[in-house]
Formats: structure tokens, sequence, C-alpha cells
């Protein structure tokens, strides 16, 4: 890794770069960035598609939950995996598993579970905070490219290359089976194994991003550049790829403007894509407008 | 078996279903169920709401764990075709005609894949039911009629043995209706099709079965649909209800 910085930094001291990248926590932002923006991008497109939108705030609430639970099951304070990936995925599959076991529809499963886990990561953080520094925390929340280490990017690459590849595998497959299961059932699928597998694959990587775009803010970048590219595609192969193109704006662009101003990642990410989406919103109306 | 069953020879039947009962929980949905459907024919299965029609559709699919027998006579590739009554989709998601089927047709990612791989395929499929011309259309800016006929065609591919269709008229204008009805009869003709499909018009179940099922949670009546003609008749298997449906579609006639 420090091989890459340098070489990284060398380029940003000759000029080539930024000056920004002469800094390590950018260099590393930028590369969380780059791998973050695409995985996020596709996915938004099938969690808008199966309307799973406020499934991810809640894997997102968890992660509170899950970074008090690592810290008190002894992980390091700056890097509760344990705690967080596991408590993330045992939300989202107990979830999976009630919508699919009981008459209950998503939104009330999600506002059951989504209350609780918010009112156990309270008391989690309160027993937490009292022995640790609350910044970590608050990290979770709102990401912080500054607590951004090699272990949350080896981790985050790990996270994006399987989920990236399942994610391609599947994706036909998760598509079709979230249209109707009778249907997909008749054509040989198994809808319900393939929900686990995508939410899963979602709940990995919405962790994954934690760190720089926070809990409380992920939702924004899973829902909006698949909502703008919504707006410009006219086919999902262009649903798909547009929604890549803009989600991976949003993260690059963001963090470099978060390295200039002194604000949370997050924030900036998620208002570049705020921007994107409305520039979409424009150009969707001009075009109607032209071909009317 | 209701004593005035229409029988045929026992090779004759595509689908034989016999003793055939599903729970759920404490609640009885289907009751004995019992009936044929003979090779080549248009079988109609009618009944109320909430009668089991759809839960004995998702049965002879594999779908719905039962009591009973549900014995396939095929001959060729065995595929049961099946047509939904709707999907469950985001109107506004850009997708395409082709893209449906598309993700039917083809494991390779379909954003992977360049927007013709697989085009003269997607077409063929299409043009089984008259509906080439929609291959760039939103899936959620067809009509009701459009729609069906995009269902219709994953049916159709590859052809199979048996053709299952879950209320065909519903979100159909009158006109739509009668126009699938006769691509139905044709296609069912051009490939000796067998066709088992739930509806609850009766008006339409006279204009196109060879056989009529009529189940509420028991098979009430099993025959041809010519009885269904005679209201009296209509109102001693059915009770109320479908004698007034039958009246609303006589004043209207």
């Amino acid at each position: 890794m420090e091989l890459l910085y340098d070489i990284i930094g060398n380029c940003a001291q000759a000029g080539w770069l930024p000056s920004i990248f002469q800094h390590t926590f950018m260099i590393r932002g930028f590369l969380a960035a780059m791998l973050i923006g695409p995985l996020l991008g596709a996915m938004g497109t099938v969690v808008i598609t199966k309307k799973l939108a406020f499934f991810t705030q809640t894997i997102g609430n968890a992660a509170m939950s899950g970074v008090a639970i690592g810290l008190l099951l002894g992980e390091p304070v700056d890097g509760t995996y344990a705690g967080l990936y596991g408590f993330c995925l045992i939300v989202a599959l107990i979830m999976t598993f009630i919508k699919n076991r009981s008459r209950l529809s998503n939104d009330t499963i999600i506002g059951v579970v989504l209350a609780q886990v918010l009112g156990i990561g309270i008391i989690l953080m309160i027993l937490v905070t009292s022995q640790f520094n609350i910044h970590q925390v608050e990290a979770i929340l709102f990401g912080s490219l500054i607590t951004l280490n090699d272990m949350d990017l080896i981790t985050l690459f790990a996270a994006a290359l399987s989920a990236g590849i399942i994610f391609t595998i599947t994706y036909n497959r998760v598509m079709l089976s979230s249209f109707n299961p009778v249907l997909s059932r008749s054509r040989g699928l198994n809808p319900v194994f393939l929900e686990y597998v995508f939410v899963a694959l979602m709940t990995t990587i919405v962790v994954a991003s934690l760190k720089l775009i926070g809990a409380l803010l992920v939702l924004v970048l899973i829902v909006v550049p698949a909502a703008a590219a919504q707006n410009l595609a006219c086919n999902l192969r262009q649903f798909v790829w547009i929604s890549i193109m803009l989600s991976t704006i949003s993260t690059t662009v963001g963090l470099l403007l978060s390295g200039l101003l002194p604000v949370p990642s997050g924030a900036v990410i998620v208002l570049v894509s705020s921007l994107l989406f409305y520039g979409s919103l424009v150009v969707r109306v001009a075009v109607k407008g032209k071909r009317a | 078996m209701p004593d005035n069953a229409v029988c045929f020879p026992e090779a004759d039947a595509l689908l034989e279903i016999a003793g055939l009962s599903v729970s759920l929980g404490r609640n009885s949905i289907l009751e004995n169920i019992s009936f044929k459907v003979a090779r080549g024919s248009i079988h109609a299965l009618i009944g109320p709401n909430g009668a089991g029609k759809t839960t004995l559709i998702r049965s002879i699919l594999g779908q719905m764990p039962h009591r009973g027998t549900i014995m396939f006579r095929f001959t060729g590739n065995g595929r049961i075709g099946y047509v939904p009554q709707f999907l469950d989709f985001d109107h506004s998601i850009p997708l395409t005609v082709s893209d449906f089927i598309k993700l039917l047709l083809q494991d390779y990612p379909l954003f992977l894949a360049g927007r013709k791989r697989n085009m003269e395929k997607v077409e063929e499929i299409i043009s089984v039911t008259e509906c080439l011309h929609l291959k760039d259309r939103m899936m959620g800016g067809l009509s009701g009629g459009e729609f069906r006929r995009v269902l219709l065609a994953q049916a159709l591919f590859p052809i199979p043995e048996l053709l299952l269709l879950d209320e065909p008229a519903s979100n159909m204008d009158e006109v739509s209706t009668s126009q699938f009805e006769q691509l139905l009869k044709k296609l069912q003709k051009r490939h000796g099709l067998s066709i088992l499909m739930v509806g609850h018009d009766i008006r339409r179940i006279l204009a196109l079965a060879d056989h009529v099922t009529a189940v509420n949670r028991r098979v009430v009546f099993d025959g041809k649909p010519d009885i269904l003609q005679n209201p009296a008749r209509l109102a001693e298997i059915f009770g109320l209800g479908f004698p007034d449906l039958f009246a609303s579609c006589k004043a209207e006639g």
C-alpha cells in the first residue's frame, strides 16, 4: 500500500495530479470512492426496481448498533468489522425472513425493525461512549475521510470485488425474480434464495461504504444516482451504466471537494449526487420539450 | 367428480388432477378437486374471488404443497408456459419489452451485453404474439392488451405443452380482450396447445373455452360451457352472484 501511496503522492508533487493527493488520507479516500461509486450505482438500480430503498436505510441505522457491539466485544476502536458486518447482516437476513414468512408488508417490517435497531443502537451507544471516543461513532453516522485506514481499504476492496462478481452473475435472475415470484419459479428460479443473495450483497456494500459516506447518508447514494439514471435511460442497460457513472462522479467529485472544505465527506458526496439528480430532471424536461 | 362431468379417454387427458386438497394452517383452500384437461383443448377454470383458482394454478406449477395427485401425460418437451396476471414493478423503470425477454433468454448479464445481442431471438419470440412493433417500448407504458401479448410471448418460449393463463382478461378493454382471444385461438390451432385459463367472465368463457371447471373450494361444475347459457341452471350451480353477472352480459348483448 505504501508504494502505491508514494507513487500517487510523487505524481501530485510533480504537478501531474491535484496537490491534495500529496496527503495519504486523500489517496485512500479516492481509492475507496472509485470502488464504492460504481457498485452503489449498479446496486441502486436493483434497489429501486425491488423497492428496497428504506430497507437500505435500516441497514445503515443498524450500523450504529454494529459499531457499539464490535467495541463491546473487544474489537479495536478503528476496526469493528465483526460487529458491523455481523450485526447488519443478521438484521438484513432477519428482515428478509420475516418478509417471506409473514403477511406483513415490506413497509411495516421496515418500520418495526428500523425503530428497534435505532433503540438498541442508542442504548448501546450510551454504554459505549462512557468507555470510548464518541468521534468514532460519529464517523460511522456521517462519514469521515480522516478515519479511513488501510484495513478499511483492503476490506472494502475484498467486499467490492466479491459483491461485484456475484451481482454481475445473478443480475438477470435477481431482476426477473423481482417482477413476479410465480413466473420466476415457473422459469426454474428460486426468488426467495435470490432475494437473500441480493440483500446480503447490498448489506456488504452499504456497510463497506459507511466510513466514507456515513450511515445516515448512504441511502441517498444508493437511491439518487439510480433515480437520476431513471430520468435519462431508455433501457435497462443504460439505466445501470448511467447510474454507475453518476454514482462514481458523486463519490469522486464529492470526495475531492471534501478535501478542500472542512465538512464531512459523506455530506459533500450526497450534495453532488443531489445536484446531478436535479440536472437529470432538467435534461429530461428539455428532451421531452424537444420531442413535443 | 360431479355427475355432470364430461369424460374423455384417459390417453386424451394431458393433465389429470385427482383428490387435490390444499390447506394453509387451519384454513382449507381447496378440497378434493378432481378434473381432467384434454389435450389440445381450451379449458377454463372459473369461480368467484377467493375460490382458490390461483392456488390451483400454483399447485399445477408445483409451487404449492398439496395432497392428492396431479398427473401430466406429456409426450413432447414437458414444458408448462405460465402467463401471470400482473408483474410487480415500478412502471417508471426503463424496462423495455426487449429487456424483459432478454432477462428470460440469456444468462449473460443484460448490462454487459451489447444492445444487439440476442435481438434476432427476441424479435422471433415477440413476433409469435404479433408484438414485434413493441420491442423498444417501455413495459410500464404498454396498454393492458399489449402487456398481455408480451407476457404470452414469454410463456410461448419455447412452445409449451401446457399453457396456464391467470386471469388473461384483467385490465383489458372489450376490444383488446376480443383480439387477445382471437390470437389465443389462432396460436392454439397452430401449435396444438393445451390451455388452462383462469377467468371469471362467463360471457368470455362461452366464446372461448371447450370445457369449463367451476371451483369454489370444491369443484361445483365440470362440463361443456354451453350449459352456462341457461340462467336457471347457472343459479343452481353457482348460487347468487354468477346469475347477476350473466344477466348483466345478457342486457349488454
